[in-house]
């Protein structure tokens, strides 16, 4: 090969790792600016902080909702525990949370440049640029600093596989415990890890049925024991919020539109990733990685669809797709290929690979950079976004290519400006100055005033769907309008609730945080109360 | 008997599934799925008629898991 031809490919790879470097950079700067934030940024952030709170006071958070103060969380602990030194510490708070959930995303991300790094026949640069790839992705992107458990299942279920791909085959007892261990821990911080477990089980039983059967029962019977104890210790709470009230309806459109968008973002990487997974079926052996891929684009991508799900259920999947791609390159870069002689093979036509690869591999990042970019429009960033002749198009200060427009898609992702603080602390104001009790769609702002956390309000939704929720007590608590304040900002109460607040209580103030309007309801009588 | 000493053997210590067993399962489940969904249609006779969007999707998705499944088993016993 032409030195000349290494010289553009050294400087093609340098522009794509400058493109996926601002990416880190933007995310960076997005989680700098979030962890500062003391209110929720996505709505139900201050319940996982609360339950945080609750464990660290040695309290489950699996309580029955019919009593006061009509709580419950719907999410496995290891999440909250794994942050309870830190309210020990430093008391009540969601940077911790947010800091935690973003380092899982840069392990994440080490973990897959890792693997394609020893499985990719140790090519460093593209192993960097995988890394990089996974966090500049949208859907991993506006998650990654939230007080939300995805990521950090994400960073156990990517550690599980790292794991098992090399010691399911060696026989590896005493790393196979350990992969199996992370994987109880990736189920045990959100139920949709259950994905990664059946296409780990799959991926075994293609290596050997009767070792994955063995394998499989001492799993089963460790987190089994664990659920056991859960649900005995919750008295039952655990079964009802846990794992019966998290089945929600299934839309098939808002499952298109997100598939639709997770192809448009990461199609640059998709179809490499998709390629090695039809090399691996007719010219090698299945890897994890290809079971892991096909399994969580496909079932993640239909959990998605789901109520209260969404985006970031692809996650997984652009893990694996990471994997797969950054794998595909190096070996195309290592002139590693080897296609086993079959009526495939001699059904192709030859081509040069590794030539036109030089160009192609960094080009392909560069175009999964660009379909993928986001950053704010303003400040700093205005000569950056000049150049690369991007408009706003969130909140006329910031750039998404995935727009808003998709259902499902988390409308996050922007940069918090102090005015999005001050009026959080304006509502806990308003809190301060009412003796009576206060109900919150978002924990933050009772947290914050110190005063109790009452009501969760997906968590009421779900039930009352499922048939699992009276809401007697709560609906009496406000037709005698016990609460002197309610807030709320997206009204995912059930029904009933919804229907006996606006029968008792007007809405006196609307204050917009975080480009939502949050909505402030007294009692209808509050003047004669006070006179 | 035939049967039950290849049930056995499978759960063997060296047994590994190879790409024409794996097509089998493969093509089995697409077909044995496309069937079922739709079925659907059958036993829900007289609701709502025609094939919906998610059952179109699943249809699909068992379409390309049968033909998949075909055309691993020309590949005989090389590991999956």
């Amino acid at each position: 090969m032409p030195t000349s031809t290494y010289r553009l490919h050294t400087l093609l790879m340098i522009v794509a790792t400058i493109a996926l470097g601002f990416s880190l950079a933007v995310y960076v700067l997005y989680a700098i600016n979030l962890i500062q934030f003391p209110f929720d940024y996505d709505q139900g952030e201050g319940f996982e902080v609360y339950d945080t709170v609750l464990f660290s006071q040695g309290q489950l958070p699996y309580r029955d909702t019919e009593a006061y103060p009509f709580y419950s969380s719907n999410y496995p602990p290891l999440f909250h525990i794994m942050a309870v030194p830190f309210v020990w510490f430093f008391g009540e708070g969601y940077w911790y949370g947010r800091l935690l959930s973003f380092l899982s995303t840069l392990i994440t991300a080490s973990a897959i440049g890792y693997a394609v790094y020893r499985d990719g026949h140790k090519h460093r640069w593209i192993a960097l640029l995988s890394g990089l790839a996974f966090l500049a992705s949208n859907m991993v992107y506006h998650v990654g600093p939230l007080v939300r458990q995805h990521m950090m299942m994400v960073m156990f279920e990517t550690l599980a596989v790292v794991i098992f791909v090399k010691a399911y085959p060696q026989k590896n007892t005493k790393w196979i415990a350990f992969g199996f261990f992370l994987l109880i821990c990736a189920g045990y911080t959100k139920q949709l890890a259950a994905i990664t477990a059946v296409a780990v089980i799959g991926w075994m039983i293609l290596q050997n049925p009767r070792r994955t059967i063995l394998w499989t029962i001492g799993f089963g019977i460790t987190g089994g024991l664990i659920f056991l104890w859960l649900n005995i210790a919750s008295e039952g709470q655990w079964w009802i919020q846990a794992i019966v009230a998290n089945v929600n309806k299934f839309e098939p459109f808002q499952t298109f539109g997100l598939f639709i968008l997770w192809f448009k973002l990461h199609g640059f990487l998709l179809i490499p990733a998709g390629l090695m997974v039809a090399y691996e079926m007719y010219f090698d052996r299945f890897s994890i990685y290809s079971i892991w891929f096909i399994v969580s684009a496909l079932l993640g991508g239909i959990g998605a669809g789901t109520w209260g799900a969404g985006d970031s259920y692809f996650a997984t999947s652009i893990g694996a797709m990471c994997i797969l791609s950054g794998i595909c390159f190096s070996r195309t870069l290592t002139h590693s290929w080897q296609l086993q002689d079959n009526y495939i093979k001699r059904m192709m036509p030859s081509f040069r690979i590794v030539g036109t690869g030089l160009f192609i591999i960094p080009l392909l990042y560069l175009g999964y950079a660009r379909a993928t970019l986001k950053m704010p429009t303003d400040g700093v960033f205005a000569p950056i976004a000049q150049i690369l002749n991007i408009t706003p198009n969130i909140r006329g200060n910031f750039f998404d290519s995935a727009t808003f427009d998709v259902e499902g898609y988390a409308n996050i992702g922007y940069f918090l400006s102090d005015e999005d603080t001050q009026a959080g602390y304006q509502i806990v104001e308003l809190i301060n100055q009412t003796d009576t009790l206060v109900m919150s769609e978002e924990a933050g702002f009772t947290m914050v005033a110190g005063r109790d956390v009452v009501t969760n309000p997906t968590q009421l939704r779900n039930l009352y769907l499922a048939g699992l929720y009276d809401g007697s007590q709560l609906i009496e608590a406000i037709n005698k309008q016990e609460f002197g304040l309610i807030i709320l900002r997206a009204q995912f109460y059930p029904t009933p609730v919804l229907e006996v607040m606006g029968q008792n209580y007007k809405i006196t103030e609307t204050i917009l945080m975080n480009g939502f309007d949050y909505l402030i309801l007294r009692p209808l009588n509050d003047g004669v109360i006070d006179s | 008997m035939k049967l039950l000493s290849k049930l056995l053997f499978m759960l063997s210590k060296d047994f590994t599934i190879s790409k024409r067993q794996l097509g089998i399962m493969l093509l089995i489940t697409g077909i044995l799925g496309a069937i079922g969904i739709l079925a659907i249609d059958i036993l829900n006779a007289g609701q709502q008629g025609g094939i919906g969007p998610a059952q179109m999707f699943a249809l699909a998705i068992m379409v390309v898991i049968a033909v998949i499944g075909l055309t691993l088993i020309p590949l005989g016993d090389t590991p999956a």
